[in-house]
Parts: structure tokens; C-alpha cells; sequence
């Protein structure tokens, strides 16, 4: 009944051809305005004079990225250890954390620019604060779901609490912790370009910004693309490690 | 008792640290809380910015346009998808990889293709809704047993009947849920949208107070903006309970 894995696959590239295709054919025959949504080829022919611009922006912004993921991970996952292990104080505070987390933190946005001006700093917090929070809220919950009686039975043998930390309770987290890294980079790089669009100087969010303000379609794409791929490479890589982990575990 | 003493504790600390630190350091950058309310006062006045209402109105109606377009072409995807199983297993995949990318990465040819105004705005909360609301829609119903469909079949069950009475109640539970999580998604994706550029709506008056260092109008037109997003979560909270015990 179901198709097996290389028709899935054949089926894939025949509709990303079709669709290709179809989009080249409806450019052409002048369908849609070419400023607008220029064909496939004048994106391609676009890529040789974007392109070393392009990797530029985009190294840029996968630094900060890099620093935010590194900030939001460490961040949160010492804020998960802390709220998850004091009980009392987690279940007082957890409606502002649950708050926090859901506010659209674009509204800070200028705020904070106005205090970090433009630049990198600006986007480096912006994408901490956007990777913290999940990371934080999954690691949180992971601590607090350490199974009870490891904990006991730990202490009774007589664990000190640093090795109840390291021994019990961090082994049983690391699959939540690396569920939360996977779910955080896309965070992280979504708050950097943000800033990026509104307040940069530099990278991606920038430079698109920059194309889409000078008409420049088949540049924007060509940015749009490489981003996405880059993008979804990294998501596909943690997943890759995230398996092996798992298979190893 | 206790908690909620504990809890109001730490809001009134937190904004008597916020005033001593605003005025310690500059009233103008941090903005006091003694000096946001008489701003938010000025802001529900009509004094500071007397077009308010009108646009408050145009990002409600934004949100309302993107989320209903996210609802209808989402549960339409996601019922494709989830009903004809190649399809599924064909554009599941894509879909996925897709929603890996971080969406503002499309907003700037939104902003080219639709201009300035609320259809930009629109396409782009349709867009960050659309994603939760698809996959939710197939995660639900490859969650609902294929036996009780096949007994509803055996039992000479029409396809319409098969799909109101046994699996929408299935998948009922994390549909709502990616309901909930696409309408919160489309707020914020006509909330980031119209900072990002826009000439009318809650995120231009946002943008007007900052660009002209009115921190304390900005301020409170955050708190403003704020408010309908809460409202709206709680509205959707509200409907998701009640789904939720409507399976139960």
C-alpha cells in the first residue's frame, strides 16, 4: 500500500521539478511580474554575483548565532537545573517563566536596540533570549521527572549532592537536553536575523532586507535559499548526532 | 494563599528595582514604572497617540484575516496529507523540513511581493500559523486507531460519518493544541511583521514612539500590544478546555 523509500524520494524530486518547472514556464510567458518573482534561471544567474557577498553575510550571522546558541544553551540549561531541582520556588515563579516564554519578544526589540545600539551585541542578546527559553522550560521539566527513586536510593548509599548531580541526575537529563539544543538553534538563528532586519549592519537579515528594498528579487532569493539550506543542514546535523547518541545510549 | 503572596512579592520587587535602577541610572533609557503609568493613562486617554483605536482595529484585523486563512489552508493540508497516505509520506517530510527553517528568513520577499501595507503582514502570520496547524492536523490523525475506522467501515459506516464520529473525536486533542499553538504564531508573525516595516497598526505606532525616543509611549504601547495578545491566548485557552473535555 504505502510506497517504499525510493519512490517517496523519486516523487519528492519530481514534484520540486515540477514545481520549478511550472514557476520557470509561468515567469516566462510573463504570468507574474518578473520584479517580483523572477524565474528560477535569473535566480541561478544571480548566484555568481551574490554569491561571495552572500557566504560573507551569512558567516556573519551564523557567528552570532553560534555565540547565542552557546549563551542560551549554557543559560538554560543552569536555569533548568535550578528551577527544576527547588520545587517550591519553580512552581511560584513558573507563570512569569511560562510568560516570558510566550511573549512576542520582538516588542522588547527596540528597547533593546536603543540601549545596545546597532551591531552585534544587540543580536547576540536577542538570540540568547530567544534560545533561553525553551531550552530552560524543557530542562526544567526534565529535572523535575527524575525518577524519585534513583534520587533516594543515591542518598541513601550516601551521595553528596554534587555527586547526586552529576552521577544521577545529568545522565538522566542529556535526552532533554538534546532535544532542547535541537529545538533551540532554530530560535537562536530566527532572533539573530530578526535583529538583523531591523537593526543590522551586517549578515543575512541585512542583506535580504537590503535586496528587498532595492527591487533586487532574483539577489533575495538566491539569499533566501542559501539561508534555508544552511538552516535546515544544521537541524538534519543535530538530528544525525542526536540519533547516533541515542543508538550509542 | 502563599504562593499568590509569594508571587505578588516578586512583581512588586522587581518593579521597585526597576524604579530605583530607572532613575538611578537614566529615567529617559529605562523608563520607570512611575513614569509608564501616567503614559499608559495618556495612551487610554486618546491624548498621546488619539489614532490608537483605529490602529489597534487594523492589527486585530490582520490577526484575524492571517489566522483564519492559517486555520482553513492548514486542517485542508493536513487532512490531505493525513487521509491519502502517499501524499503523507511524500510532502510529510518537505513540510517538516520546512517549518526547520526560521520563518523570518521568507519575510523579506513577503515585504517585496505584498508592499508595505496589512498584506504582507497577513501572508506572514498565515504563514508562522500555517505550520503548527498542518502538522498537528496529521500528527492527529495518524494517532486515531486504524481499527475503530475499519470497524466503523465493517459496521457499513459512510466516509462523512467515519470522519465526524470517529476521527475528528480521536484527533481532536492535538489538533486543538496546534490550533492553539498556529493562532499564537500568527500573532506574532503580524506583531513581528509590522515592526519590521509597516506604515499603520500597533507595530508603526510602536516603531513612531521609539524612533522618536517617546520611551515612555513606547512603553506603553507594548503594555497595549500586550494585552490583545494575552486576551487572545486566553480566549484560545478557554476553547481548548472545553474541546478537551468535550473528548474526555
Amino acid at each position: 500500500m504505502t510506497p517504499g523509500r525510493a519512490r517517496v524520494v523519486g516523487l519528492q524530486l519530481a514534484s520540486v521539478l515540477v514545481v520549478v518547472a511550472a514557476w520557470e514556464g509561468l515567469a516566462r510567458a510573463g504570468w507574474v511580474d518578473a520584479l517580483f518573482v523572477p524565474a528560477p534561471s535569473a535566480v541561478a544567474l544571480s548566484v555568481p554575483s551574490v554569491g561571495r557577498e552572500a557566504v560573507a553575510a551569512l558567516a556573519d550571522t551564523l557567528a552570532k548565532t553560534a555565540v547565542a546558541y552557546a549563551l542560551s544553551v549554557v543559560l538554560g540549561v543552569a536555569a533548568g537545573l535550578v528551577l527544576g531541582s527547588a520545587r517550591v520556588f519553580e512552581s511560584t515563579v513558573r507563570p512569569f517563566v511560562i510568560a516570558l516564554y510566550g511573549m512576542p519578544k520582538i516588542l522588547v526589540l527596540p528597547w533593546i536596540v536603543l540601549l545596545l545600539g546597532y551591531g552585534t551585541a544587540p543580536a547576540i542578546l536577542y538570540g540568547t533570549l530567544h534560545g533561553f527559553f525553551p531550552v530552560a522550560v524543557l530542562v526544567t521539566g526534565a529535572v523535575r521527572d527524575v525518577d524519585r527513586h534513583l534520587l533516594t536510593v543515591a542518598r541513601s548509599f550516601g551521595a553528596r549532592p554534587l555527586q547526586l548531580y552529576l552521577k544521577v541526575i545529568l545522565p538522566a537529563i542529556v535526552p532533554s537536553v538534546i532535544a532542547a539544543m535541537r529545538l533551540g538553534v532554530v530560535f537562536c538563528l530566527l532572533g539573530v536575523l530578526v535583529v538583523e532586519m531591523f537593526a543590522g549592519l551586517r549578515g543575512m537579515g541585512s542583506l535580504m532586507g537590503a535586496f528587498a528594498n532595492g527591487f533586487r528579487a532574483p539577489e533575495l532569493f538566491a539569499a533566501t535559499a542559501l539561508v534555508s539550506a544552511a538552516s535546515i543542514a544544521i537541524v538534519l546535523g543535530l538530528d544525525a548526532v542526536n540519533d547516533r547518541l541515542s543508538r550509542w545510549r | 494563599m502563599r504562593v499568590a503572596l509569594a508571587r505578588a512579592a516578586i512583581v512588586a520587587v522587581v518593579l521597585l528595582a526597576w524604579e530605583i535602577a530607572a532613575r538611578v541610572g537614566s529615567p529617559l533609557l529605562y523608563v520607570p514604572p512611575s513614569a509608564a503609568v501616567p503614559a499608559l493613562r495618556d495612551l487610554l486617554l486618546l491624548r498621546s497617540y488619539p489614532d490608537l483605536p483605529e490602529n489597534l482595529l487594523i492589527t486585530t484585523r490582520e490577526i484575524v484575516v492571517a489566522y483564519g486563512l492559517a486555520v482553513a489552508a492548514g486542517l485542508a493540508v493536513g487532512f490531505a496529507l493525513g487521509l491519502y497516505r502517499t501524499l503523507g509520506r511524500v510532502y510529510g517530510p518537505m513540510l517538516a523540513a520546512l517549518y526547520a527553517v526560521p520563518a523570518v528568513v521568507w519575510y523579506p520577499s513577503l515585504m517585496l511581493f505584498f508592499g508595505l501595507d496589512a498584506a504582507s503582514k497577513i501572508a506572514f502570520g498565515f504563514l508562522l500559523g500555517f505550520f503548527p496547524i498542518t502538522l498537528a492536523t496529521l500528527a492527529g490523525i495518524r494517532q486515531v486507531n486504524p481499527q475503530l475506522v475499519t470497524v466503523a467501515r465493517a459496521f457499513g459506516a459512510r466516509p462523512a460519518t467515519v470522519f465526524v464520529k470517529v476521527l475528528v473525536p480521536g484527533m481532536l486533542f492535538t489538533l486543538v493544541g496546534g490550533l492553539r499553538t498556529g493562532l499564537a504564531l500568527s500573532v506574532v508573525g503580524v506583531i513581528v511583521g509590522e515592526i519590521l516595516g509597516s506604515k499603520a497598526g500597533m507595530g508603526a505606532l510602536i516603531n513612531h514612539a521609539y524612533g522618536l525616543l517617546r520611551t515612555a509611549d513606547y512603553v506603553a504601547l507594548v503594555v497595549v500590544t500586550l494585552v490583545v495578545v494575552v486576551a487572545t491566548d486566553a480566549a484560545a485557552s478557554l476553547l481548548e478546555r472545553r474541546a478537551r473535555r468535550w473528548t474526555e
